[in-house]
C-alpha cells in the first residue's frame, strides 16, 4: 500500500465528511429547536447523513491503522442506531453528546494525521490525554458489544457435546469400514433450498454396510447419517456468516438433518466458529470434507459416522435438537424465531376477537388497492399533465398503501402450529394402522403465515404424510437389515424463504422407486419419446414429479384402506399450484424422500389476459400466453381440428365446446380471435370471441370440487366486481 | 484476458483501496459506483466478472442492490465488503445473493482468496 497516497486520500476524505457531519448535527439542532424532540423519522434524512459518514471515517480508519478514530467513529455510529430505528427520540442531551463525540473525533483524527490547519482545530491534544477524554467519552455513549478488531479472539469456549482433538487424525479413523470409501457419485444440477448430490440411481443406496462391523453396543444407525463437526479458525470474522456458508455447501452434497447448535444461535456473540451440521448423503467423506474447506476460513473437518462410541453424546445431542425442534416452545432459538414473526404464542392479552370474514374482506380490498395503486403510479408517471403536487400525493398514497397492506398481511398471520398440532395425533394412528414405526418431528412450528394458506395446507400435508408412512418408510425388519434405526424418521418443515413459504416433508425411507415408476409412465404412455428410448438414463427428480403427479398415476399394486386409490401428489400438486406454488421433490434411493412445497407468502397477484367466450369472461394466465391473432378462415389447417402458423401445426380447441357453453340467442360473434397457449414445450390454440383486457388480477384459489373437471386454476374478482375464472390450460387441451 | 471488476462503495478511499488491491492481482477494473442505484445501472452496462459492494451506500443500499442484481443476473458473483460488526446484515446480503464477504480493514491477501472463492464457485 503506498501509505504517502493513501495519507492523503485519508486526510481529504475524513475533512469531507467530518463537514458532513457538522452540517448534519447543525440540521438536526435546528429541528430539534423548533420541536423540542425528534422521532426517527423528522430525524432521518441528517441522521443517516451523520451514520454514513461515521461509517466510512470508520473503514478508512481501520484500513490506516488509525484505531483511536476508528473506536471512535464506531461508537458514534452506534450511537445513531437506536435514533435511526426509532427506539428512540432525539434529545438535546444526545445531540450535545454527538456534538461532543465529533470534536473528538477530529481531535483524534488531527492527532493521527498531523492535519491541523486543514482540519481547523488548533488545539493539540497528546496522545495519552486523547485517550483517556475518548474512554470519557465512550463510556458516555455507552457503546458497548461488538469486539473491535483490535480484541484477542475468543477464548475456546466450554461445554460442547463433542469436542474436536486438538490435532487432526492424518487418516479418518480406522474404525470406519473401508466400504465406505467408494468413489463419490456424480453431483447433479441440485435445486435451491436442500439440494441433494444424485447419483446413478441404479446403485442401492445403504447397501454397502455388509462389511461394516458395529462396535461395542449394538445400537443400530442410519447408514447415511454422517456428522460433520466444522471448526473455523480463529481470526475468522463473522463466524455466523461464514457457518452458513459451509452450510450451504454441505446443502449441495446431502440433505441437512439439523445442526448443533442451532442456526439461529451462529449470529450470537457466544458462537465460536464450532458446529455440527447432521447430514444424510450418500457422498464420501473426502467430497463432503471438499465441500465443507471451499466456504473458506476453515481450520478443521471431520466427518464421522455416529459411531458407538459417542452413542451417548450423540443420543444426547439428538434428543437436545429433537427436544427443541418438537412441541415445546421453550428454546431461546423458538423465541427468537416468535419475535421474527411478530408472533407470540404466549403473550400479553392485547387481542380482540374478529369475525374471520372480516380479515378475509380486508385482504380482498387490500388486493384491489394494490393494484389500483400501480394503475396510478404509472398513469402519473407517464402523463405529461401530472403536477408535482400530484406526482407527490400519488407517491404518498402508494407508499401508506404498502403499509397498509403490510398491515392487513400481519393481523391475518397465524402460527404454523395451528396446523402442526393435530399431526402427531394423526401420525400416530396412521403407523399404528400400517404397521411402521415413525418417530415424527415438526420443525418451524413457530412460523407466522397467513390463515388462508394455513387452511390450504392441511389437506395436502395430511396426504404426503400418509404417503410416507405408507409407501416410503420402510417396517422395521426391513429398515434393521438396512442398517436404519427401527423407527422412521418422518419430518414436516415449515421455513420462510424470502417471498416464499416453504413447507417440506421428509422421510428417511426407502426412497422413490424410479424403476417402478418407468415401467408403470411407459405403460400409462406418459413417458416422452427422449424418456422411453431404450438406452434413455434414469429419470431425474424433476421427471420423476411430473410423472407421478399426474392424475390418477399410483404404482401401489394394492389399495390400502388407508391411502385409498391414486391418492398422493396429484392432488397435492393441484392444490400447490392453485395456490401459485409448486411442488419439488428430491429422492434418493435407499436414503429418503424431500417433497418440497413453495408457496407465495402473500397475496397472489399475476397478469393475465381476459377473453370472452360465449357471453362469460374467462382470464387466461398471462405465463401461459404466447400470442393472440384474429381469426381468418386461412388460418385453419386441413384435417383435423388445429390451425397452421407459420408453417407449424397447432392444435385448435374452442373453449366453448371443453366448457359446454351455449351461444345466447345460438348467434355467432362477427369476431374471433385464437389465442396461442405455450406451457412446457407444448402447444395449442383457443378459440375464444373476444379479446377483452391484459391486466394484474388478484388470485383466489379454488375450492377443488370431487370430480370436477381441471379446467380452472383460480378464480378472480373483476373491477366490476363480477367474478371470472382462470383457465388452466394444461388441464384444457 | 484478465477477469472485469466493477467496484461499489460510497467511500473513494475504500474504492481505492479495493481497486488497488484487485489490480495488482491483475483483474481490470471497468467500473465504479457510489450508490446502490448507480450499482445495479453499471452490472447491467458492463456485465462484469466480479462485483465488490459495500453494505451501507446512500440511494439505495448495498442489499438491496445485490438483490436487483440477483433478480437480472442469477449467476452475477458479488462480493460483500462489511465493516466488523455487521454480521445480522452480511447475513441478510448472502440471503439477496451474495456469494461471499470480506470484512474491513482489507487485507490483501484475505480480499484475494475470497474473490477467488468467489470465481470459483
Amino acid at each position: 500500500m503506498d501509505a504517502a497516497r493513501y495519507a492523503a486520500l485519508f486526510a481529504a476524505e475524513s475533512r469531507e465528511h467530518l463537514a458532513e457531519i457538522d452540517e448534519a448535527l447543525l440540521d438536526l439542532e435546528q429541528r430539534l429547536a423548533a420541536r423540542g424532540l425528534l422521532d426517527a423519522e423528522a430525524a432521518d434524512a441528517p441522521l443517516a447523513a451523520v451514520f454514513r459518514a461515521m461509517h466510512s471515517l470508520k473503514g478508512m480508519a481501520g484500513a490506516m491503522g488509525h484505531e483511536l478514530v476508528e473506536q471512535l467513529a464506531h461508537a458514534l455510529e452506534s450511537r445513531c442506531e437506536p435514533l435511526r430505528d426509532g427506539s428512540e427520540l432525539l434529545t438535546d442531551a444526545v445531540l450535545e453528546l454527538l456534538f461532543d463525540g465529533t470534536a473528538l473525533l477530529r481531535q483524534a483524527i488531527v492527532h493521527a494525521t498531523g492535519d491541523a490547519v486543514a482540519l481547523h482545530d488548533a488545539a493539540s491534544s497528546d496522545g495519552p490525554e486523547l485517550s483517556r477524554r475518548a474512554t470519557q467519552l465512550m463510556a458516555r455513549l455507552g457503546a458497548a458489544g461488538e469486539r473491535t478488531p483490535n480484541a484477542p479472539p475468543s477464548a475456546r469456549p466450554s461445554a460442547h457435546p463433542f469436542a474436536l482433538p486438538a490435532a487432526l487424525p492424518a487418516a479418518l479413523p480406522a474404525a470406519l469400514p473401508a466400504a465406505l470409501r467408494h468413489a463419490a457419485p456424480a453431483a447433479d444440477e441440485t435445486s435451491d433450498l436442500f439440494p441433494v448430490a444424485r447419483g446413478s440411481a441404479a446403485a442401492a443406496g445403504a447397501g454397502h454396510a455388509e462389511s461394516w462391523e458395529p462396535a461395542t453396543d449394538s445400537t443400530p444407525h442410519n447408514a447415511n447419517l454422517r456428522h460433520v463437526d466444522v471448526r473455523l479458525t480463529a481470526d475468522c470474522p463473522l463466524k455466523g456468516v461464514r457457518a452458513l456458508l459451509v452450510l450451504s455447501r454441505l446443502q449441495q452434497v446431502g440433505l441437512v438433518r439439523s445442526t448443533y447448535p442451532e442456526q439461529a444461535q451462529w449470529t450470537s456473540e457466544q458462537f465460536d466458529g464450532q458446529f455440527r451440521v447432521m447430514l444424510i448423503t450418500g457422498a464420501d467423506d473426502d467430497s463432503i470434507a471438499q465441500a465443507v474447506r471451499s466456504a473458506g476460513d476453515v481450520a478443521q473437518v471431520q466427518v464421522y459416522r455416529p459411531a458407538a462410541a459417542r452413542t451417548a453424546q450423540h443420543r444426547g445431542t439428538d434428543a437436545h435438537v429433537a427436544g427443541q425442534n418438537s412441541a415445546s416452545a421453550s428454546a431461546p432459538a423458538a423465541s427468537a424465531r416468535n419475535d421474527a414473526a411478530g408472533f407470540s404464542l404466549e403473550g400479553p392479552a392485547a387481542f380482540v376477537r374478529v369475525d374471520a370474514r372480516r380479515l378475509d374482506a380486508l385482504l380482498d380490498l387490500v388486493g384491489e388497492l394494490v393494484i389500483t395503486r400501480d394503475r396510478l403510479l404509472r398513469a402519473v408517471e407517464s402523463s405529461e399533465h401530472a403536477d408535482r403536487e400530484t406526482q407527490r400525493a400519488a407517491r404518498d398514497t402508494a407508499r401508506l398503501v404498502s403499509v397498509l397492506q403490510d398491515e392487513v398481511l400481519q393481523a391475518r398471520l397465524l402460527p404454523m402450529a395451528q396446523v402442526f398440532d393435530r399431526f402427531p395425533r394423526v401420525v400416530r394412528d396412521m403407523a399404528r394402522d400400517l404397521g411402521k414405526e415413525v418417530r415424527f418431528v415438526m420443525e418451524g412450528r413457530d412460523l407466522a403465515v397467513d390463515r388462508s394458506l394455513l387452511d390450504a395446507l392441511v389437506d395436502p400435508l395430511l396426504h404426503l404424510l400418509r404417503n410416507a408412512i405408507d409407501h416410503g418408510l420402510e417396517d422395521s425388519a426391513t429398515r434393521a437389515a438396512a442398517g436404519k434405526p427401527a423407527s422412521g424418521e418422518l419430518i414436516v418443515r415449515a421455513a420462510r424463504d424470502r417471498a416464499s413459504v416453504v413447507v417440506q416433508v421428509q422421510d428417511d425411507g426407502r426412497g422413490i422407486d424410479r424403476e417402478a415408476v418407468r415401467r408403470r409412465a411407459e405403460t400409462l404412455g406418459l413417458l416422452s419419446v427422449a424418456q422411453a428410448a431404450p438406452d434413455a438414463p434414469p429419470l431425474d427428480d424433476d421427471a420423476l414429479l411430473a410423472i407421478i403427479a399426474h392424475p390418477g398415476f399410483s404404482t401401489a399394486s394394492s389399495v390400502s384402506r388407508v391411502s385409498g386409490r391414486g391418492v398422493g401428489v396429484d392432488v397435492v400438486n393441484t392444490r400447490v399450484r392453485a395456490l401459485g406454488g409448486q411442488l419439488e421433490l428430491e429422492t434418493i434411493a435407499g436414503v429418503g424422500t424431500l417433497l418440497t412445497m413453495r408457496l407465495p407468502a402473500s397475496l397472489a397477484i399475476t397478469r393475465a389476459l381476459l377473453v370472452q367466450v360465449a357471453g362469460e369472461t374467462f382470464a387466461l394466465p398471462a405465463a401461459q400466453v404466447e400470442e393472440a391473432l384474429v381469426w381468418h378462415d386461412d388460418l385453419a389447417a386441413p384435417g383435423s381440428a388445429a390451425i397452421s402458423l407459420r408453417d407449424e401445426r397447432i392444435p385448435l380447441v374452442a373453449l366453448e365446446d371443453v366448457f359446454g357453453l351455449e351461444r345466447p340467442d345460438g348467434q355467432r360473434d362477427p369476431e374471433r380471435h385464437v389465442v396461442v397457449a405455450e406451457w412446457g414445450g407444448r402447444r395449442a390454440a383457443l378459440l375464444v370471441d373476444a379479446l377483452l383486457a391484459q391486466q394484474d388480477i388478484v388470485v383466489k384459489p379454488l375450492e377443488r370440487v370431487r370430480g370436477a373437471a381441471p379446467w380452472f386454476s383460480g378464480a378472480t374478482v373483476l373491477g366490476d366486481g363480477s367474478p371470472a375464472l382462470i383457465v388452466d390450460v394444461t388441464g384444457v387441451v | 484476458m484478465s477477469r472485469t471488476v466493477l467496484i461499489c462503495d460510497d467511500a473513494i478511499f475504500m474504492r481505492t483501496m479495493v481497486g488497488d488491491i484487485l489490480t495488482q492481482a491483475g483483474f481490470q477494473i471497468v467500473g465504479e459506483a457510489e450508490t446502490g442505484v448507480q450499482a445495479v445501472e453499471k452490472y447491467k452496462h458492463l456485465r462484469p466478472d466480479l462485483v465488490t459492494m459495500d453494505i451501507v451506500m446512500p440511494d439505495m443500499g448495498g442489499i438491496d442492490a445485490v438483490r436487483e442484481i440477483t433478480k437480472h443476473d442469477p449467476a452475477a458473483r458479488i462480493l460483500m465488503c462489511s465493516a466488523m460488526g455487521q454480521q445480522a446484515l452480511v447475513v441478510e446480503a448472502i440471503q439477496a445473493g451474495a456469494k461471499d464477504f470480506v470484512v474491513k480493514p482489507f487485507q490483501p491477501s484475505r480480499v484475494l482468496e475470497a474473490v477467488n472463492r468467489v470465481l470459483a464457485a
